[in-house]
């Protein structure tokens, strides 16, 4: 009697074991494909900016390779909302190890928000450069630059001939 | 030799700024067309191809020199061309571009000395310049930054020049007898150009400079970009033949003999090679618009306005003269002020009244907090306060405030000038 007992508690127990293991794996997947940059509707700019675009609102952010070579950002000034950029404008800086880096928008459009999260917490940029460390959203008026940005696959070409360049 | 090389330079120094002003019309144009093909690439020469400047800057005016950077930065290629600058200033007190100079510098003291307080467009933390203090600016193209290089330059310079030894840092200070900074460090980097400037103490005042950025109480909370405090030394103490000018030829020449992109020794036949030394006069004839970039950079609305958002919190203990009588002996009487200062203007303020002033009389509170709002975190404030409470007295013969609301005016003043 204890046996079977015991033994019904294994199978239990296996079974849980499993169902969960399942389950995490599955979860895992999702995360893999949520943050996969594979097939991403990402644009670049030779500056190493992103941009995301849903209808008439872009999400910019730096890319991994920028959030890369600035190191720990510690400080990040941003846009304030209603301000009307060009495409190329300066618009704010990232302060890392001494060093004011520029961030430039990469399209024509008024802001709409920034990202206050960031402000708060810099050091998001580093840690999470494509999801929570977005700087601003703008409302873009000139769809046609959109086409004057690099693709997914046009950026990492551009940095593979930018890294072999010498110095 | 030195002297009569700066004395040839100066001589075709006017022809080379007028092909220099010229220049700047093209570099303009191209940046423009360069937004629209942002794909395109731009093609940096080889190392053969570039030729070094020493700029030496006639002025010792902060803000002139700053404003002659920022021009420098913004208007002139520096693909083919790479610029060392030196300048040094009268005293001042200069903080990094996203920093709080209420909580770096000693505000009061400032204007006391007349010590100039200035905010840069770089990173990096609060530095005091005076004429023993030489500052050195390396401008690159974005691609070519490199700090190491420079500071190892500097390093060299300092022991061919002065045998003086000296280390660079994890934090990329320069380090004098194993702990003692000379030399600060900050940078800005942009689309095409980047600069990396730094300072270098020869014989700087440091009973002025600690005084200028000593530490006081103002609690003062804020996400801005925090200074390092370090020991300094000056580079006087370990030769006393060095002098802010000997050190600057010695290192314009290091800076001439070394290649554009590898620390090497060229020696003279690479120094025959660059363009050597040039004096450059900060003029608005010589930099068309330097005038207002300089107007820019001494406004309040730059050097205390960019300020990032900030909140300070003061606790002053009442005198018991001031308070009810029946609340002399009960727990702490406290008078709590706190502020949020944004873009260096008050935002908010509460005031947070013990009973024991609030039971003796006082009734000020609300005319404190509606007459600060959106006034300047300076002794401006203060005065919009105590004309409020004036205002507030019924009987129009009374000119003076009364000891309860001198007292409060008091509390105020030491937050704003962070006593």
């Amino acid at each position: 009697m204890a046996i079977q007992r015991c033994l019904v508690q294994i199978v239990k127990t296996y079974k849980l074991r499993h169902h969960l293991q399942s389950n995490i794996r599955q979860t895992y997947c999702m995360l893999c494909l949520k943050y996969s940059t594979a097939g991403s509707s990402r644009k670049y700019t030779d500056r190493h900016e992103w941009v995301t675009i849903d209808k008439d609102i872009g999400t910019v952010g730096v890319s991994e390779y920028a959030q890369e070579s600035l190191g720990d950002v510690v400080f990040a000034q941003l846009p304030d909302p209603g301000t009307d950029l060009k495409a190329g404008d300066e618009c704010g800086a990232l302060e890392s190890v001494k060093a004011a880096s520029e961030i430039y928008s990469p399209l024509s459009g008024t802001v709409t928000e920034k990202n206050k999260d960031v402000e708060d917490k810099p050091a998001l940029i580093n840690t999470s450069c494509y999801d929570k460390g977005w700087l601003f959203r703008l409302k873009i008026i000139k769809q046609s630059e959109i086409n004057d940005l690099m693709t997914e696959e046009e950026y990492k070409k551009f940095l593979k001939t930018d890294a072999e360049k010498p110095g | 030799m030195a002297q009569a090389m700066v004395k040839r330079i100066v001589s075709s120094s006017a022809c080379t700024f007028a092909g220099l002003a010229q220049k700047t019309y093209i570099r303009n144009v191209a940046a423009s067309s360069k937004v629209a093909a942002s794909k395109k690439e731009r093609v940096l020469p080889t190392e053969g191809e570039i030729t070094k400047s020493v700029f030496m800057s006639q002025s010792t005016d902060i803000y002139t020199n700053l404003a002659l950077e920022d021009w420098l930065y913004k208007n002139m290629d520096f693909t083919n061309h790479h610029v060392m600058m030196v300048w040094r200033n009268e005293p001042c007190v200069v903080i990094g571009r996203h920093q709080n100079p209420w909580l770096e510098a000693n505000v009061p003291l400032l204007s006391e000395k007349e010590i100039a307080l200035a905010r840069r467009n770089s990173g990096g933390g609060t530095v005091y310049h005076d004429r023993g203090n030489l500052n050195i600016t390396f401008f690159t193209p974005r691609e070519r930054y490199d700090r190491n290089y420079n500071l190892k330059l500097i390093k060299r310079a300092l022991f061919r020049s002065f045998g003086i030894k000296s280390t660079i840092n994890e934090r990329q200070d320069l380090i004098v007898r194993d702990k003692y900074k000379v030399s600060g460090t900050a940078a800005k980097l942009g689309r095409l150009t980047g600069y990396h400037h730094c300072t270098l103490l020869v014989n700087a005042n440091k009973a002025d400079l600690s005084k200028a950025l000593a530490k006081r109480e103002h609690g003062i909370q804020t996400k801005a970009t925090a200074s390092t405090r370090s020991e300094v030394a000056n580079l006087k103490d370990l030769d006393n033949r060095i002098t802010v000018e000997n050190l600057q030829t010695a290192l314009g020449y290091e800076y001439l003999r070394t290649p554009a992109l590898h620390l090497d020794d060229g020696g003279q036949s690479l120094i025959a090679k660059q363009r050597g030394f040039q004096f450059v006069n900060p003029t608005d004839d010589w930099f068309p618009g330097l005038a207002e970039l300089k107007n820019d950079l001494v406004s309040w609305d730059w050097c205390f306005g960019r300020t990032p958002m900030f909140t300070v919190s003061r606790s002053f203990p009442v005198p018991i003269g001031l308070l009810a009588p029946s609340k002399v002996y009960s727990a702490t009487q406290e008078l709590v002020i706190n502020m949020t200062v944004e873009k260096g203007l008050i935002n908010d303020v509460t005031l947070s009244i013990p009973p024991g002033l609030i039971e003796s009389g006082f009734h000020g509170e609300a005319s404190v907090i509606t007459h600060l709002k959106g006034k300047r975190f300076t002794s401006e404030a203060l005065n919009a306060l105590q004309d409020a409470m004036l205002t507030r007295h019924h009987v129009s013969d009374v000119k003076e405030l009364d000891d309860k609301e001198q007292f409060v005016a008091k509390c105020f003043d030491q937050v704003v000038n962070t006593m």
